[in-house]
């Protein structure tokens, strides 16, 4: 469990912020290559991780981070601001989906000073959803994307790969699994038959092969 | 006539707010449980205006308030109306040009809610140089931050004010000169500008005693102005 001295021992005050990032792999295979975009609801820019948090990102709203004592799948959402376009821009223009998202608390003492830190969330980003709400003459954009912890990220088995060669080396050109596969592509198999044993093999002893293993009738 | 500033001269009734964003909770047994959100905390005016504007009398100020709509922010200050300017007057004892030769302080003058002013006027130290509630202006930033409370001169170089929020300003404070008491600037927007009805009323005549049609104005819903953080 990690230790938050800004809330130790139950303070009846406390003065927080939230502060997310979101890094956005350009390149598949490339780390490096990343584009970065924060937001805080603090009142100024506060710098920590080599990351400075923009007070101007647009934070509208961060959802709730279940922790349990076991490790379980959780997903939270976080809501920006759509306007000006620069959020939608970055959902629509980057490659959102996939990018890491980091949610952090800070906790600042009385003077308006951050003080310390705490990392809440880190997962991946599922989806994202652009809503332009229109009433009247209210008209306003929310963009919020959701992220799952990396525990459901596992979960996503790869699924859909064919029983060739093509399909597996697809993922791993390596992957040497099925290369003897079309050696029986067209036999018929009688799945859990109870195995009958050829009587009086080729090699020594009725029943076994050459190498003394039962051979299968 | 010129907007919102006109809205302030004219308006016969205002209410001030500057609460913060915060949690509160009492909890089973009765303890206050509290949390703030340390945000840039900005000025709120709720004014009141009376309807007792002639429409021809009142056009420019239409179309000013037309313009400006709900998304434009304009600078006002409450010093230029000899009626008004007692509000938020500056309540030290420090005259002009011992005010416009202070600065703040160099390196790191403005941090969180401590404003350390240097080049201080030699007074005497019991000399008040702001009371609780004073506003004080950043050089050129109309975002007006008050004293928390008292502060003498006192006998070193500096003095460290306590504000009502800390410093939103994201440049480079150091060595700038304050403006204190009511002649700070506030860079408001109206989120809810009302819109107005014109009623029967306000008739004028004129020379040889024509009488002109006319109208008075009457607003939708008071101005609730709100200190424009965005370019702070």
């Amino acid at each position: 469990m990690e230790n938050i001295p800004a809330v130790a021992n139950s303070p009846p005050q406390v003065n927080n912020a939230e502060f997310v990032k979101i890094t956005i792999y350009n390149e598949y295979g490339n780390t490096a290559n990343t584009t970065v975009f924060t937001a805080s609801s603090s009142y100024q820019d506060e710098t920590f991780d080599s990351t400075t948090f923009l007070a101007a990102g647009g934070l509208l709203s961060v959802g709730g981070q279940q922790k349990d004592i076991r490790i379980t799948s959780a997903d939270t959402t976080v809501g920006l601001s759509g306007i000006p376009n620069t959020v939608i821009s970055l959902v629509l223009d980057s490659k959102i989906r996939g990018s890491k998202l980091e949610i952090w608390r800070g906790f600042y003492n009385d003077n308006g000073i951050l003080t310390s830190t705490a990392k809440r969330f880190t997962g991946i980003i599922t989806s994202y959803n652009i809503e332009e709400d229109r009433q009247d003459l209210e008209d306003t954009f929310t963009v919020a994307v959701s992220a799952s912890n990396y525990k459901t990220v596992l979960e996503n088995r790869l699924a859909s790969r064919r029983t060739n060669p093509e399909s597996w080396q697809s993922f791993n050109p390596n992957d040497s699994s099925m290369t003897n596969i079309y050696s029986i592509a067209t036999q018929t198999f009688d799945f859990g038959k109870k195995p009958k044993y050829v009587s009086g093999g080729s090699g020594g002893g009725g029943g076994t092969d050459s190498g003394g293993r039962p051979v299968l009738k | 006539m010129a907007g919102l500033q006109t809205i302030v001269d004219y308006c016969n009734g205002m209410t001030i707010n500057r609460r913060k964003v915060v949690g509160i909770q009492i909890t089973r047994n009765e303890i206050p449980r509290l949390s703030t959100t340390p945000t840039k905390n900005p000025w709120k005016f709720q004014l009141d205006m009376p309807s007792s504007f002639r429409y021809s009398d009142a056009r420019q100020l239409m179309e000013a308030l037309d313009t400006l709509d709900r998304t434009g922010y304009q600078d006002i200050t409450f010093s230029n109306n000899a009626c008004l300017n007692w509000i938020f007057r500056y309540q030290g004892s420090l005259s002009a040009s011992q005010l416009a030769g202070i600065r703040v302080a160099t390196p790191n003058g403005f941090v969180g809610t401590t404003l350390t002013l240097t080049n201080l006027p030699a007074v005497a130290s019991s000399r008040v140089l702001f009371e609780a509630n004073d506003l004080i202006q950043i050089g050129s930033h109309p975002y007006p931050f008050t004293s928390t409370t008292q502060v003498l001169r006192g006998t070193g170089s500096t003095v460290t004010v306590t504000t009502h929020r800390p410093n939103i300003i994201s440049t480079s404070v150091d060595n700038s000169a304050i403006t204190v008491g009511n002649a700070c600037q506030f860079r408001l927007f109206c989120p809810n500008m009302p819109v107005y009805k014109l009623v029967p009323g306000g008739a004028k005549y004129a020379a040889g005693g024509t009488l002109i049609n006319n109208a008075l104005i009457e607003w939708s819903d008071a101005f609730e102005l709100y200190e424009y953080v965005g370019t702070s």
